[in-house]
């Protein structure tokens, strides 16, 4: 015989079990401990709707017992209690109640402050959830697809079902799904008779079923998350019929919560399908509307005495006992071990409460709880058509009783509402908040109703004392479906990628990139480049060609430089503004020999660059096409005094400054990769940028460390990039700029052509240079080790930043880069950087006449 | 997740795989102080507004359509 493992005990399964049923039937009563008091709970609605059976199973916290299907080999865990459920020593906690006020985390650790971490340590120890696994693998994370429909029905009873037949047959696209099997929840007979012909009418009109899967929350749209075996699956449905029916309304009593006392679709349900005795004796609270309980428990040997009347409180302590009742007769008391409560319906409408300005249609049992199934199926009907529903009288449903848990799974009660709302929380919203009433793991499907009916019962008005919202999830989803549903961050590799890593190197994250920090010696990646040559992978350069009759016009318009003046086979500098005169990006602009242009930006600045210009194209209506070519391009900067001598050794082409010239651009094959050479002057040695097909970058970067050795090459990462850089003055945008930086300010007003009539910014940046400019990024010498982020002050007042320096081995000292404010209208020649002598001085700092650039 | 962008190359798809450019503004002014407005002041309309978006995650094209910013609803393309 089958059988899964509680707690260490073995639990036999019959066909059918759900691990509720098996465990039972083999005699466990108390399924967890509530969250503050510890106080045993039992089964109660099963029909997943209440958290008194939250266990874990095979390590997955918080799964429902009374709606997972038991099978053989199944590991359960209860949650709660310590040392273990039957015997938890925490649950003194119940009889220090008047210890524990509402508000009881606000009033008691409000001071001394240093106490709430401790606090909260034990607090947590002591609270009654499930513990996620926080050592060994995780889980990883669930699929996620996507799904179109024109009709989401949510509920497969008889509402759902004929809602979904009607959409269907009009030719809607149509999503049924539901929890379990369509009509699963529904009573043994007519209505299932009924649901079935419903459901074949639906699937013969193309309504497509999706089965144990859970409508998790509705959004925007209406965008209707589903979590079901396969993971999640995201519905962007034009509108939603919300068909999820009622349950049994929860009574509030004192003494509601012990093991024993029964919603009766529960008790029912236990007996029916599980052929189960959920008690010897019940007593059967009996509201007139005679749904056979009472027959259905007598049926498994069950001795039911059948009450009229309200009831006082259920008795007992570890379990029910007896049960004292008003009844027409007065008051009187029974013993019994088994309380059965038919008080009425709620409806089950956490989704339609989340969903205000959505296109919802409620429908049947979720519209008017205890509707009959003809109500159901013209509910349903009508919602298919897409007409309202009509609104009926609901059932009359129990309210509070004087005392008992509103709110089961977070222990709060009717006194803790009282005293909320003495305290003045005079809102239901409010209340909420500050008992947690509704925000358990039911998400207020029991209580939500009574927290309503109490602030009504203040007499609050209706605003004030209205539903909660409620928000997703409706059901705990596992945290890999919820990652399932978050677009994958793809981090982008160079066609190097693999090098890199073989060869040891750091990788850091940039931006969208992993690019090398270092391959070890940062110092010797940078002596490389002085001295001899290095080469460093620069495929991450966003890169785009522009071409047609419009090329030039297009990016007139957006850089600031004249382009006209780019003669072909020549480089030049770019900036490009955003409309407010800030620096949005910079990069090169080569003129091509054909009449195109060449765009390098910076790598984090390609896609922006990209939709800038596409705007412009769009906008103007230019002929001129933008051409991305970052994916397809691999680049690599050689750079050293030996520079050209490496390349020369890997190629017959001219490299003389005649044929490449600075600031310039030529094609030329290097090692058999043919490749476009621009010279550039970024880390302010001779150096050759080599763009070539990406297919090729192993070839090119192998051939270039193999004829290397000769001068003894070394690759360099972005650690040396940063130092050689900084030597040489450049910025790095972003790192030394700031959002609202025009070019004056960062000195770079030489590459704007103030002669050119329009560019994108013009209008802005003429404002702003009129004005005294009022801070600016200078070069920095220190007379020490300065800090990068350190503060720049004058007379103890702090007047700008350093956002980058280094100490230069080829200088021997401390240099940076760092913004300033003017001080009485002048910028300070001196400043104090903590204890280091900070002074402004030209840049570049390293070879200021460019000698070396152009050799 | 659910606003649906009309696309005139790649036709409805979903708001996630566009980049939003903003209220439509004209790529011009005549005049300075128009310049000003133009640049740095906004409509921010409650209602149906004209803006931009871009197709990022497919053609890569710019588009201008209209949305009721109250009941985030598309209303079409211009």
């Amino acid at each position: 015989m089958s059988s899964f493992d509680l707690d260490g005990r073995r639990i036999p399964i019959e066909p059918g079990d759900t691990l509720a049923a098996a465990a039972f039937r083999s005699g466990v009563r108390t399924f967890t401990r509530s969250i503050k008091s510890h106080r045993r709970r039992g089964l109660y609605c099963l029909t997943g709707d209440c958290a008194n059976c939250l266990v874990t199973v095979d390590g997955v916290p918080g799964e429902r017992a009374c709606v997972t299907p038991a099978h053989d080999g199944m590991r359960i865990r209860r949650e709660t209690g310590w040392p273990s459920v039957e015997r938890d020593v925490l649950s003194v906690t119940d009889h220090l109640h008047w210890a524990m006020p509402v508000g009881f985390y606000y009033k008691v650790f409000a001071r001394p402050r240093w106490l709430w971490p401790l606090a909260e340590r034990v607090i947590r120890r002591a609270t009654g959830t499930g513990r996620l696994p926080v050592r060994g693998a995780p889980a990883g994370r669930a699929r996620a697809r996507s799904a179109r429909c024109d009709v989401l029905v949510i509920g497969g009873g008889v509402a759902g079902l004929a809602a979904a037949a009607t959409a269907a047959a009009a030719r809607s696209r149509v999503i049924v799904v539901d929890e379990g099997e369509p009509g699963h929840a529904l009573p043994p007979g007519g209505a299932r008779t009924i649901a079935a012909s419903l459901e074949a009418e639906a699937r013969a009109a193309g309504a497509e079923m999706l089965t144990h899967h859970t409508a998790i929350g509705i959004y925007e749209g209406a965008s209707v998350p589903l979590v079901g075996p396969d993971g999640l699956v995201e519905v962007e449905a034009g509108r939603v019929i919300v068909a999820t029916g009622a349950l049994e309304a929860h009574g509030v009593f004192p003494g509601n919560d012990l093991p024993g006392v029964w919603l009766s679709r529960g008790a029912v349900r236990l007996a029916t399908e599980h052929g189960i005795a959920p008690c010897a004796r019940a007593i059967v609270l009996d509201d007139g509307t005679g749904d056979g309980a009472a027959e259905a428990l007598r049926g498994v040997g069950v001795d039911v005495i059948e009450v009229r009347g309200t009831i006082v409180s259920a008795n007992g302590g570890r379990r029910l006992t007896g049960v004292t009742v008003d009844t027409p007769e007065g008051r009187r008391s029974f013993a019994c071990d088994g309380l059965v409560l038919s008080l009425g319906l709620s409806p089950r409408d956490t989704l339609v409460r989340m969903a205000a300005d959505d296109p919802v249609t409620v429908a049947g049992d979720a519209a008017t709880p205890g509707c009959s199934i003809e109500d159901a199926v013209e509910d349903g009907r009508r919602a298919g058509r897409g007409e309202p529903v009509v609104a009926r009288e609901p059932d009359p449903w129990p309210g509070l009783g004087s005392g008992g848990f509103v709110c089961p799974c977070e222990d709060v009660g009717v006194d803790e509402l009282e005293a909320a709302w003495r305290e003045g929380w005079t809102n239901s919203e409010i209340v909420k908040r500050y008992t947690t009433a509704t925000m358990g793991p039911c998400q207020g499907a029991l209580c939500s109703r009574h927290l309503a009916a109490f602030a009504a019962a203040k007499g609050a008005p209706s605003a004030a004392g209205g539903r909660t919202t409620a928000r997703p999830p409706v059901r705990a989803p596992r945290l890999a479906d919820l990652v399932g549903g978050v677009h994958e961050v793809i981090d982008r590799r160079t066609a190097l990628h693999g090098r890199h890593v073989a060869a040891g190197a750091r990788m850091d994250r940039s931006g969208v990139w992993l690019r090398p920090g270092t391959y070890g010696d940062v110092a010797a990646e940078i002596r490389a480049v002085r001295e001899r040559v290095g080469i460093m992978d620069v495929s991450t350069l966003g890169r785009f060609e522009v071409r047609g009759p419009d090329a030039r016009a297009l990016l007139d318009e957006v850089l600031t430089l004249d382009v006209g003046r780019v003669a072909p086979g020549r480089t030049r500098y770019l900036l490009a503004l955003d409309e407010a005169g800030y620096v949005m990006d910079d990069g090169l602009l080569a003129a091509l020999e054909d009449g195109g242009y060449l765009l390098t930006t910076t790598s984090g600045g390609a896609d922006r660059m990209e939709t800038w210009l596409r705007d412009r194209v769009d906008r103007r209506g230019y002929r001129a096409h933008v051409l991305p070519r970052t994916g397809e391009l691999g680049a690599i900067n050689v750079a050293g005094p030996h520079a050209r001598e490496l390349l020369g050794a890997l190629s017959d082409d001219d490299l003389s400054r005649d044929a490449i010239p600075y600031p310039g651009h030529a094609t030329i094959t290097v090692a058999g990769v043919p490749c476009r050479a621009v010279s550039v002057g970024f880390v302010g040695e001779l150096s050759f940028e080599l763009h070539h097909p990406r297919s090729r970058s192993g070839d090119l970067w192998d051939a270039l460390l193999e004829a290397g050795r000769a001068w003894d090459v070394l690759p360099h990462g972005l650690d040396a990039l940063d130092v050689l850089r900084l030597e040489k003055g450049h910025i790095f945008l972003g790192q030394d700029t700031l959002p609202d930086d025009h070019p004056g300010k960062l000195g770079l007003g030489w590459a704007v052509a103030m002669d050119k009539p329009a560019f994108v910014g013009r209008a802005s940046l003429e404002r702003m240079v009129a004005l005294p400019l009022e801070r600016r990024l200078v070069g920095l010498r220190f007379d020490g080790s300065p800090q990068r982020g350190a503060p720049l002050a004058v007379d103890g007042r702090i007047v700008g930043r350093v956002t980058s320096c280094t100490v230069s081995a080829a200088l021997e000292e401390g240099i940076g880069l760092g913004w300033i404010r003017a001080v009485d209208g002048a910028f300070p020649p001196v400043l104090a950087s903590g204890d280091l002598r900070a002074t402004v001085g030209p840049t570049p700092f390293y070879d200021p006449e460019g000698v070396r650039l152009r050799a | 997740m659910s606003l649906l962008v009309p696309c005139p190359t790649c036709g409805e798809r979903s708001y996630t795989e566009f980049t939003f450019g903003g209220e439509l503004r004209p790529p011009d002014a005549p005049d300075p102080e128009a310049e000003f407005e133009r640049v740095y002041l906004r409509g921010n309309v409650a209602g149906v507004q004209t803006e931009r978006w871009f197709h990022a995650l497919g053609c890569r094209r710019w588009t201008t359509v209209r949305r009721d910013t109250v009941a985030n609803r598309i209303e079409g393309g211009v």
